[in-house]
């Protein structure tokens, strides 16, 4: 495998992800672990759409396209779900 | 047949013709297959969906169909206007001066579709975002506060975004 | 026209590092989502813009144009929902002033 320029950008996106794991670790409430999980899907989004530029895999920016849909539909479901109960008192 | 049902086939058709739309964006494919099976499927949601996404109440012409020339442009003052604000973002998140307040004002805008972007525009813009939108009230969290006025607020706020989109919709 | 795609992309994993900064410094749930939403925006589209110059015109750019598209309608929204269930939840907004008088 050639190391170029998009390959150290994806690890350094990578190391950023890591990040956002660690903010949904300590999180105090919900809404920060689902913040970290937003970021978190758009970075590997940006991921998957550098994978499918730089292998030359059209496939790839399907996979992107459904993770983006599935991810969003999930974040506006663990809201709904969230909404009127008192969670943290 | 009476002016109910009228209104009702054409909510179902302009639901079909978005939703066909979107289905050419999705796909980039215009063999006459895929053209049949993406109105089949347009026209059985548009079925089930069309009370969702036209209301039975938003009867204007305005409100439904954009105007084309100031739709293409929104998009590039709205790239610029994220740029400058996320490099204003990067001195508060190093200095970690700030003053956050939430304000209330209301929009002039009618249709659901203009006040959904007026919204999203807001989120986007130099520290504000909208919480919620109930009636005729937009309640925003504003990141580094000058006024709490209302009035004042709104001018500082909502900008040019609501002439652009007083333009494209009503 | 390499120099600019890489210029573009490169200023995408910046804006991305310093929303993550920013998640991790700033001191409530509304300001977190402030650093979230605007730099994760901005962070997506300058890498796409960047893709799109460095591969030229073909079918991949117009598939990546069509997911730029996607996220610039659907993550603002998914910020007004978190926001929006914060504050029907109730958490209050962190103020300046109201640390100070805690402070003295």
């Amino acid at each position: 495998m050639d190391i170029n320029i998009l390959t150290i950008v994806i690890f350094l996106l990578l190391i950023n992800s890591l990040v956002s794991v660690y903010r949904i670790i300590i999180g105090p409430t919900h809404q920060d672990r689902l913040i970290g999980l937003n970021l978190i899907l758009s970075q590997v989004t940006a991921i998957m759409v550098i994978a499918a530029v730089n292998f030359h895999r059209a496939i790839y920016l399907d996979v992107a396209l459904v993770y983006a849909i599935l991810g969003y539909i999930s974040i506006i479901a663990i809201t709904k779900y969230l909404k009127g109960k008192k969670l943290h008192e | 047949m009476d002016i109910h049902q009228k209104w009702k086939i054409v909510r179902i058709l302009l639901t079909t013709v978005y939703l066909m739309i979107g289905w050419l964006a999705f796909t980039c494919n215009i063999a006459p297959f895929s053209l049949l099976l993406g109105f089949l499927f347009s026209f059985t949601l548009a079925l089930f969906t069309y009370d969702i996404f036209i209301e039975k109440r938003e009867v204007a012409r305005r409100a439904l169909i954009p105007r084309i020339s100031p739709l293409l442009i929104y998009p590039f003052v709205l790239i610029f206007k994220i740029y400058l604000s996320s490099f204003k973002m990067i001195p508060a998140i190093l200095t970690m001066e700030i003053n956050p307040r939430i304000v209330h004002f209301r929009t002039r805008l009618k249709s659901e579709i203009a006040r959904a972007l007026l919204a999203n525009s807001i989120t986007l813009t130099p520290g504000t975002l909208t919480l919620d939108l109930y009636e005729d009230y937009l309640i925003v969290h504003w990141l580094n506060a000058k006024t709490i006025h209302s009035h004042y607020a709104a001018k500082l706020i909502k900008g040019h975004f609501e002439t652009w989109l007083k333009k494209i919709w009503i | 026209m390499r120099l600019i795609a890489y210029l573009f992309i490169g200023m995408g994993v910046f804006f991305a590092t310093f929303g993550n900064i920013g998640i991790l410094r700033f001191p409530d749930v509304y300001t977190r989502l402030q650093a979230s939403s605007k730099c994760g925006i901005t962070s997506i589209i300058s890498i796409f813009i960047g893709l799109m110059i460095l591969e030229g015109l073909s079918f991949v750019t117009v598939r990546i144009l069509v997911i730029t598209m996607f996220f610039f309608i659907t993550s603002p929204v998914s910020s007004h929902a978190i926001g929006r269930s914060a504050y029907e939840e109730g958490i209050l907004p962190w103020r300046k002033e109201k640390e100070k008088e805690k402070g003295e």
